[in-house]
């Protein structure tokens, strides 16, 4: 078990040096002056520069030049920004609660939907529903979700005017950022509005929540339908069925969650374009999450803002893909064996 | 329950002939091999067939509908964007610029990925780990964050998405290569083959390899839709191909400005990169179900 | 038991979901108009600026003026002055102060005084007085005033006692009154100005705005939206609203979605071809009013080949205004003939002496023996008022030009780049235009082409000529109006002769707002007013 977990959070430090490697090297290369790269500072005044060269250790060779750069950037230094000369990890910290919201909710969504039709796709036997399934999922795999986004605000949005298509919520709500999280905040708020406000704030997740859930929803039910008919092929649920149980209660309460093991391993490797389906999504749909703060800064060259979105964004993914494998591996007794195994 | 033959037929197909009978049943997988090859003589044909110049702006005709729609006019087949270019030419332009661009950058990807994976498969112990460790690092990062970092270094343009979704695909390779050849270098019939005395080139390319193509085949597919789908993304957010450009993605970009007076602008573009990775899929999706009572 | 539970749990959700979308019944939205902006204010004083940007977040909200012009603007009314008077030789200016008006208050400031002379005098110290610990401050410097020669008009400004002050000029000036109701013409507070200058912060007064206006700056996101909450001291009449969002959307398109989704209720600088679009939703209104402004095409002439005159008259006669028109405003503007606009008082209408005519172009160009001629165009990456398109239009004038055998690149930055450039002047010819600041016929001559604008960077022609100079300020000093006129047109008549640049159009104003919004007047010169702005209740359709 120590062992196991020893090895992940090796794994975990391994990847985030080399990620870290990486986005120093890449650093070293951006067209502008490294100390203006790495601090923001555009035009340091003499104490600044010496500051500079001071904390990155620019004087020296280039392994000391990276780990000075690591110790600064994971003791939170992560520099100004060149556009609005705000700390960056203050921006980080207002944009970051933002797309979590959108992502989770997106999420849900899909499971929510996903899981359920998963399981009708595996019952059904007949070649039309198997063959529709596979249309729907492999069109939902193909489909650019940029284009997607923009027709559905097109038609819900423009033409319908069902839904609000850009923002978190109406400007006219001034909410007290709590938690960040902007349907928490509203129903925390104090004024009057504001119930009003948190049902503004839940039409405006709505879109961009969908768009963004089409990925991992066909995802899921893909695995969902492959795992279901395995699951169902096995000889405990005959077993089951043999003692007379329901089809329900066989369904429900001994395939569903074995099946659910492989859906949450996908969602583990979906990890990573599902971030950048979301950065897609947040430019669309105007959401102030980390995404469209990433893209606006690389508009903008604002090069310590397009560091620290990339390193939250896949040391985020590092330790969440890692996160689900633990979670997949206790969960999952064929694995429990690499658990205890020395 | 089919009915077994009492007699084995005199000739039984190749595993290629095998391969070709599984995915010629299903009528999805050809349909999408058709549009497949439909798409790769359009690269090779598109201009020629095009009407119009692709930046040939006809202040006569800004904003015309599709040719359907009553407003529309047959000269102009798709309609016209906000400079009055022709759309269906840009459409055939922009298969070489997307398709074209993303079949090159797979190839290259593939044969980068290729090298280094069956290199890294054959080795063991900390080598492999280390390289492990570092594909682990580099797959962690979206393929979109690697082609951002990459164009804030070289800038935007078309030249520099090559770059960003080449260095973002080839980790992808050298992944499925490494672990494909590590499961093989395990298996007993290459314990065989090294106690007959083959040397590591000879157990590599006689003995494993054979039984690695198909996973080869099966994520350059994927790889040649989610390269479509980057770098389509990547000119949306005008991070890739330029104005003028007639790149899908990039069409889209500047289509944004008429989004609501001229739906057709995006829809058009939109249609195509979703009819271009939708065929590939379709092809990838019936090779894996082909390929999978094989390799089982 | 436990299956029904089971089955109970997901439904139990679903209802409380359905309930707190549905049932929550009756919306209450604070009582307020968000106006879809099309970028950031630069700054929240429009001293220091000409952008029209700046001025809608900041002169009419934030602060008042000495003057203002009445409804029609025909004649001016009080504003923080409640009387005024000219001396018989028209070189004093006498303003009696209006009493008991308060500042705004925010974090960094509470007023202790109300408004007094003191103020004015800080406001225009800081402009016309070069030693002025203030004169330097955000770095910027006057351009509005630098282009009239304010510092050079104004001799002195005397505070007589606490409620009244008198401007001295250094000669005759018609257009005095006018330009102290522009937008710059705003009055800051001298107190807040001390108190920061002491703080060793003087720039916060012109970020962390104080005025006197109907609203105060409550918060600004750079990128995001500017809040406005409304002054409940001010001495006017009362704010209909209680707050005012700008929403910074840069998009035309992004704008005319969220209006459309409700997300805004006006809208800034919508395109004209959007119609079709507004009027498939009902709740949607636009405005237009023929604007007092003009979109030219200005040459370098400081820089070869543009210096030369013949081929400055070449290029004129090279463009297709009309097709400018069709495509780029769709048909909201006329086409420009001179600098001033028909819904000026001066305009005289002329026939357009430099008309579409390559073979024209063709023939002046050989006459001036130039071949194969190549030059820039800058094109403002942003929209405005006076040009929806600036990029289309120099496409277009590129294809023109084509077709006399000139070749065009076209050249654009990032708009706060091009607007440093522009000041270093490093462009052959540059695509950009004039919205006025009031409806005085000087504002299109003084600030664009004469000496003074070339040393406030405003001249983009880089040109002066000293008989327009004179011709301008005799008009200046002309009070009778029939007779200004006539200056103007012979005014216009040099800069016909001289090209050194290409009027191309005078497009509508146009404002896009919700039904559910009253807006009263909408004024063609300037910028936008929500003083008077009303939320009406609409009946609920059924």
């Amino acid at each position: 078990m120590w062992r196991y977990l020893i090895r992940r959070l090796n794994l975990f430090i391994a990847t985030s040096i080399v990620m870290m490697a990486v986005l120093f090297f890449a650093t070293g290369m951006f067209p502008v002056e490294k100390g203006y790269a790495l601090t923001g500072i555009q035009f340091p005044t003499e104490e600044q520069q010496v500051q500079t060269v001071e904390d990155y250790k620019l004087d020296k060779n280039q392994f000391s030049q990276f780990y000075a750069y690591v110790t600064q950037r994971l003791s939170g230094n992560l520099g100004i920004s060149v556009n609005s000369q705000q700390d960056v990890a203050e921006e980080l910290s207002a944009v970051l609660p933002a797309s979590f919201e959108l992502s989770l909710f997106a999420g849900c969504i899909a499971v929510f939907f996903g899981v359920p039709l998963g399981v009708l796709a595996s019952l059904s036997s007949s070649k039309p529903v198997q063959r529709s399934i596979l249309a729907i999922t492999l069109t939902g795999y193909s489909i650019p979700v940029f284009w997607l986004g923009l027709t559905l605000a097109l038609w819900f949005g423009v033409q319908l005017e069902w839904l609000p298509i850009s923002g978190q919520i109406n400007l006219l709500y001034e909410i007290e950022p709590v938690t960040r999280i902007m349907l928490i905040d509203t129903l925390l708020s104090e004024s009057s509005y504001s119930m009003s406000a948190f049902k503004d704030a839940l039409l405006h997740i709505i879109l961009p929540a969908v768009t963004l859930a089409v990925l991992p929803f066909t995802v899921v039910i893909r695995i969902t339908r492959q795992a279901m008919v395995t699951v169902m092929t096995q000889t405990y649920i005959r077993a089951a069925e043999a003692r007379g149980l329901s089809t329900y209660r066989i369904l429900i309460r001994h395939a569903l969650p074995n099946a659910l093991i492989p859906v949450l391993k996908a969602f583990g490797l979906m990890l990573g374009s599902f971030a950048s389906y979301g950065i897609i999504v947040e430019v669309i749909f105007a959401w102030p999450g980390v995404g469209s703060w990433l893209i606006n800064a690389i508009y903008q060259r604002d090069y310590t803002v397009i560091q620290a979105g990339i390193l939250s964004v896949s040391l985020l993914i590092i330790f969440l893909s890692i996160m689900i494998e633990l979670l997949h591996t206790t969960i999952n007794p064929i694995n429990r064996k690499e658990l205890y195994a020395d | 329950m089919p009915i077994k033959k009492l007699y084995q037929e005199e000739q039984i197909d190749s595993p290629l002939g095998q391969l070709w009978h599984a995915f010629a049943s299903n009528p999805f997988a050809v349909a999408g091999l058709w549009a497949v090859i439909f798409l790769l003589l359009l690269v090779i044909l598109g201009p020629l067939l095009a009407p119009f110049q692709p930046e040939l702006q006809n202040p006569d005709a800004i904003l015309l509908p599709p040719s359907w729609d009553q407003a529309g006019h047959v000269s102009h087949f798709l309609g016209t964007d906000d400079l009055g270019r022709d759309l269906f030419s840009r459409i055939l332009h922009g298969v070489r610029l997307t398709f074209g661009m993303s079949l090159i950058v797979v190839v290259c990807a593939l044969v980068v990925g290729f090298i280094i994976g069956s290199l890294s498969g054959m080795m063991r112990g900390l080598k492999s780990s280390i390289l492990g460790h570092l594909l682990d690092a580099l797959l962690s990062i979206p393929s979109l964050l690697l082609a951002i970092l990459v164009v804030a270094v070289t800038g935007p343009g078309l030249s520099n998405v090559f770059w960003a979704v080449g260095i973002a695909l080839t980790p992808q390779f050298v992944r499925a290569i490494h672990q494909a050849v590590h499961e093989e270098l395990q298996k007993e019939y290459v314990t065989a083959a090294k106690l007959d005395g083959a040397s590591q080139i000879q157990i590599f390319w006689y003995v494993i390899m054979p039984n690695v193509w198909d996973v080869v085949i099966i994520q350059t597919t994927i790889a040649i839709s989610v390269a479509i789908l980057d770098i389509a993304a990547l000119g949306f957010l005008n991070l890739g191909a330029q104005a003028p450009s007639s790149e899908w993605g990039s069409m889209i970009y500047q289509g944004l400005s008429s989004l609501l007076i001229a739906p057709w602008t995006i829809t058009i573009p939109g249609l195509a990169i979703l009819f271009t990775v939708l065929s590939i899929n379709l092809v990838g999706d019936g090779l894996r179900s082909a390929l999978a009572p094989i390799r089982n | 038991m436990r299956v029904i539970r089971e089955r109970w749990n997901p439904l139990a959700l679903l209802c409380l979901l359905s309930f707190l979308v549905t049932a929550c019944g009756e919306l209450n939205v604070p009582s307020g108009i968000v106006y879809c902006s099309e970028g950031n204010p630069e700054t929240f004083n429009p001293q220091l600026i000409t952008s029209g940007t700046t001025i809608d977040a900041s002169s009419n909200q934030l602060y008042n003026r000495l003057i203002d012009y009445n409804d029609d603007s025909s004649d001016y009314s009080a504003a923080l002055a409640t009387d005024w008077a000219v001396s018989d030789d028209g070189l004093q200016y006498r303003f009696t102060l209006r009493q008991d008006v308060q500042f705004h208050y925010n974090n960094l400031f509470s007023p202790s005084r109300n408004f007094n002379a003191d103020d004015v005098i800080f406001s225009f110290a800081r402009i016309i007085n070069t030693e002025h610990p203030y004169h330097l401050v955000s770095r910027t410097g006057y351009p509005f005033f630098q282009s009239i020669d304010f510092a050079n008009l104004v001799s002195k400004i005397e505070k007589i006692n606490d409620y009244e002050v008198v401007f001295h000029l250094a000669n005759k000036d018609a257009s005095f009154l006018s330009n102290l109701a522009t937008d710059f013409a705003v009055i800051l507070s001298a107190e807040y100005a001390a108190q920061q200058l002491a703080a060793g912060t003087p720039e916060n007064i012109d970020y962390f705005a104080i005025g006197t206006g109907p609203f105060y700056l409550a918060e600004y996101a750079k990128n995001e939206y500017i809040r406005f909450k409304r002054n409940q001291y001010y001495w006017g009449e009362q704010a209909k609203i209680d707050l005012l969002v700008f929403d910074i959307t840069r998009k035309s398109e992004a704008r005319l979605a969220k209006i459309i989704t409700r997300d805004c209720q006006v809208s800034a600088l919508p395109k004209a071809n959007e119609l079709a679009v507004i009027n498939k939703h009902k709740h949607l209104e636009l405005r237009t009013k023929p604007g007092l402004n003009v979109a030219f095409w200005a040459f370098n002439t400081q820089k070869p080949p543009l210096d030369d005159v013949r081929v400055r008259h070449a290029l004129a006669h090279a463009v297709d205004k009309q097709n400018i028109l069709n495509v780029v405003y769709h048909d909201t503007a006329v086409a420009a003939s001179g600098m001033l606009p028909p819904a000026s008082w001066a305009y005289t209408e002329t026939e357009d002496a430099k008309h579409y005519d390559p073979e024209e172009a063709k023939r002046l160009l050989k006459e001036a023996g130039v071949t194969n001629l190549s030059f820039d165009i800058w094109a403002m990456p942003v929209v405005r008022i006076y040009n929806p398109n600036a990029l289309k239009t120099a496409e277009l004038i590129q294809a023109d030009l084509a077709n006399i055998g000139v070749t065009v690149n076209i050249v654009s930055y990032d708009w706060s780049v091009f607007t440093q450039k522009l000041i270093s002047s490093e462009y052959d010819s540059v695509l950009i235009g004039w919205n006025a600041d009031n409806t005085d016929p000087d504002n299109f001559f003084t600030p664009l082409l004469s000496c003074s604008a070339l040393e406030s960077n405003n001249n983009r022609s880089r040109w002066c000529s000293t008989e327009l100079d004179t011709l301008l300020s005799q008009a200046k000093e002309t009070l009778s109006k029939p007779e200004r006129k006539r200056l103007y047109k012979q005014a216009e008549k040099i800069i016909h002769e001289q090209v050194p640049l290409v009027n191309i159009a005078h497009a509508q104003k146009l404002l896009l707002k919700n039904t559910n919004v009253s807006i009263k007047n909408v004024n063609p010169y300037g910028g936008m007013s929500f003083s008077g702005v009303e939320l009406i209740k609409q009946e609920v359709q059924p």
